[in-house]
């Protein structure tokens, strides 16, 4: 019951009195006007189901931050795209975002931060195996799908593959099917390799290795330490009958073992191989004129001139929406170099949630297992989430990805020169495991 | 064979230079000021990234690495005067406070710098053949450049006011105190110029190597090493426990694999340590 003190109150701020029936159709139209500008502001409607949550974690500090950075910036224009789009079944998606800062244990409890504290439907990220080495008994304990970021090792799809685990992109076996041939017939057959002395610049020299041996060419291994400044002692050690030198380190060594190849002139005896892995998100510029000649094996080409032409209408706008030129670089800052082997990694995987969600009809992590299936039968055609040559072919038995590969050589303006296409078919081999039949 | 040895020995003997002058500063600091520098691999990073952003702009390798030192010198000057001042009695509060300011000077280097590694261009390009092989002869004028600043800083140490100062400060504290010497101002000169050399190793070293933000950090513990083994706070200790690490090094990375060389080069350190804790050279 309204009280005279109180409807004082009102009419002394209003300057009127109001009446049951005016406060009633005031409050109808704020209402009815604060729903229609929701709708048209936001596209996800109020009382709607809860977000679909992805984790994203990268090296953004410590090392290998090159690739962190892309890693990160492809990742979260790809959500804030799909959101535009309408998000995922309706559901919005939501993004969280944290640094492994490059190590395993770091990165073990991110992940595990992620499960626990923010609640993450889907985990992708990181270019570190020995991260996702600690994350693996993780993502089976907790049931979470982990997309890999751009972790090279073989055996994460291979003999050491989890249902959980899901990777798009190449690995150190598939790089060699790829390129050991095109080296063997157009550089030479006598090869060293001169790799980072851990798991991934192994199983490199072990994989490009054993075809050169097998195909009766000979082969000699040194192993420097990753972060090796100096390389004259161990380019000191190269047979004097190499022919080819294949190096893989990351960062500044990748830089140093360029350079310094040619400063003690070795490069006049012999040809340089690598793969693009060693000089991601760094211009050759940067490595200078000593990587004029240097051949590489690309997962996508970095300039877009070298993008296969059919390619071009989804390359252009997957570089538009990601900041990045068609020299490779980033929109006002020539100085960044895209990791474009790499980054398409995480514009694809939220497109591969989608579908997955879609077709099973997906809500909660008690479909995770029909969700990777789907996710993993997936054949993409190449299109705006997927600007990758030949597509993308996943593939059930070991939830790896395919797609073509590129060898590429450094000329004197100092591009990346594509010379040869490797089609995926060409690149598939035998699944060394069948996880089609793994316990969920 | 006589090739590979000769650029082993070459070699070896140009990195122990420029290790030589890492670990001075740091060894420099040690002794005077009895601070463990965490910070110093972070001040021989910045050195180069402000060589590289000067030579962007300047163009000359030269010019940037005169200003490059007195700009990180500077650096330390407001280190040494900000933060360093308030504790310098606490060595465990220094190692720290010098470890905090290495980390924020690597992050800063970062978000500014970026992550990607970036390059100095060799101001030589000349390679001195060697029967047949090839040696850059930058790295050979590198060595020179530290031998003359070597030189310079035993004269400045033996010749001057100030380097009178420096080692009567470190002899006695309390006397020097007595006998009038500014031991405050003393103490900021020794961290400033101890922060110019690291920075001017770094703008030396960067031809050779790449320049990043983590480039300190193995120089670090590498620098540390010949510390301990030349003697805490012996100076003529470190330029030959430098000189004898690296010839161990790249001697040795010819007849095993390089990686093992590194591990002999430690053992060397052990040995030293069980026969003299205190260093080769140190009392």
């Amino acid at each position: 019951m309204e009280t005279k003190k109180t409807k004082k109150k009102v009419r002394g701020v209003l300057n009127r009195e109001v009446s049951r029936r005016d406060f009633i159709k005031t409050t109808a139209l704020g209402a009815a006007g604060l729903g229609v500008s929701s709708w048209l502001t936001v596209p996800f409607t109020y009382g709607a189901e809860p977000p679909i949550k992805i984790g994203m974690f990268n090296e953004y500090t410590v090392f290998a931050t090159e690739y962190g950075y892309w890693l990160g910036k492809v990742g979260r224009t790809a959500i804030a795209k799909l959101n535009a789009e309408g998000g995922i079944a309706g559901r919005k998606v939501e993004l969280v975002d944290y640094d492994t800062k490059c190590k395993p244990d770091w990165g073990a409890a991110m992940f595990k931060k992620m499960v626990l504290e923010d609640k993450v439907d889907f985990i992708m990220g990181s270019i570190h195996s020995g991260i996702h080495k600690a994350c693996f008994p993780l993502a089976m304990e907790y049931k979470v799908p982990f997309f890999s970021g751009g972790a090279m090792t073989y055996e994460f799809t291979g003999k050491d593959a989890i249902p959980y685990y899901i990777r798009c992109h190449s690995h150190a076996k598939s790089q060699a099917i790829a390129g050991w041939k095109f080296g063997f017939d157009n550089l030479g057959k006598k090869w060293t390799f001169l790799v980072a002395d851990y798991a991934w610049g192994h199983s490199l020299a072990r994989e490009f290795g054993s075809r050169v041996r097998a195909a009766g060419g000979k082969t000699q291994e040194i192993m420097a330490p990753p972060a090796t400044a100096d390389f004259i002692p161990y380019l000191q050690k190269v047979d004097p009958d190499t022919q080819v030198l294949f190096t893989a380190f990351l960062g500044s060594a990748a830089l140093g073992v360029l350079r310094q190849t040619v400063e003690i002139g070795l490069h006049k005896r012999l040809q340089r191989y690598t793969v693009i892995c060693c000089t991601e998100g760094i211009g050759q510029e940067v490595v200078g004129k000593e990587s004029i000649g240097a051949y590489y094996i690309e997962y996508h080409p970095r300039h877009l001139d070298q993008v296969p032409k059919e390619l071009h209408p989804y390359e252009i706008a997957y570089r538009k929406a990601c900041g990045v030129d068609a020299d490779g670089k980033e929109v006002g800052n020539p100085k960044v170099t895209i990791a474009g082997s790499h980054m398409f990694s995480m514009w694809i995987y939220p497109y591969m949630i989608k579908l997955g969600i879609e077709q099973t009809g997906w809500k909660d992590k008690r479909k995770n297992a029909d969700l990777i299936k789907a996710i993993c039968s997936l054949n993409l055609k190449p299109g705006p989430w997927c600007p990758l040559g030949g597509g993308l072919l996943m593939r059930e038995e070991d939830h790896q990805g395919f797609s073509d590969f590129y060898i590429s050589r450094v000329e004197p303006d100092l591009k990346l020169k594509v010379l040869q296409r490797i089609p995926k078919e060409k690149v598939i081999y035998e699944p060394e495991v069948d996880l089609r039949k793994a316990q969920y | 064979m006589l090739s590979q040895l000769t650029v082993a020995i070459l070699n070896g003997i140009v990195w122990g230079l420029i290790m030589a002058l890492i670990a001075l500063g740091l060894n420099m600091i040690f002794g005077l000021l009895h601070i463990i520098n965490m910070a110093h691999g972070a001040l021989y990073m910045l050195g180069a990234v402000v060589a590289w952003y000067l030579i962007e702009y300047i163009g000359s390798f030269w010019i940037a690495l005169i200003v490059a030192p007195l700009l990180v010198g500077f650096i330390g000057l407001v280190i040494e005067r900000g933060l360093i001042r308030t504790i310098e009695d606490k060595p465990i509060t220094t190692i720290i406070c010098t470890f905090g300011i290495m980390l924020v000077i690597q992050h800063l280097v970062l978000i500014v710098f970026g992550g990607s590694p970036r390059r100095i261009s060799p101001p030589i390009a000349y390679r001195l053949p060697i029967f047949d092989l090839q040696y850059p002869s930058i790295r050979i004028v590198i060595a020179l450049i530290s031998i003359a600043m070597m030189i310079g800083l035993w004269l400045f140490l033996r010749k001057t006011k100030y380097g009178l100062w420096m080692r009567a400060v470190v002899q006695d504290r309390e006397m020097a105190v007595g006998l009038g010497i500014p031991v405050n101002k003393v103490y900021m000169w020794t961290f400033v110029l101890g922060s110019a050399l690291a920075a001017f190793s770094g703008i030396l070293a960067a031809p050779i190597v790449s320049v990043e933000f983590m480039m300190g950090r193995e120089v670090l513990i590498m620098a540390f090493i010949i510390v301990i083994v030349g003697g805490m706070g012996n100076l003529e200790g470190s330029v030959l426990a430098a000189i004898m690490i690296s010839l161990i090094q790249g001697v040795g990375a010819l007849f095993v694999p390089p990686s093992i060389a590194t591990v002999f080069a430690l053992a060397f350190m052990i040995i030293v340590l069980l026969l003299r804790p205190q260093g080769l050279f140190g009392e």
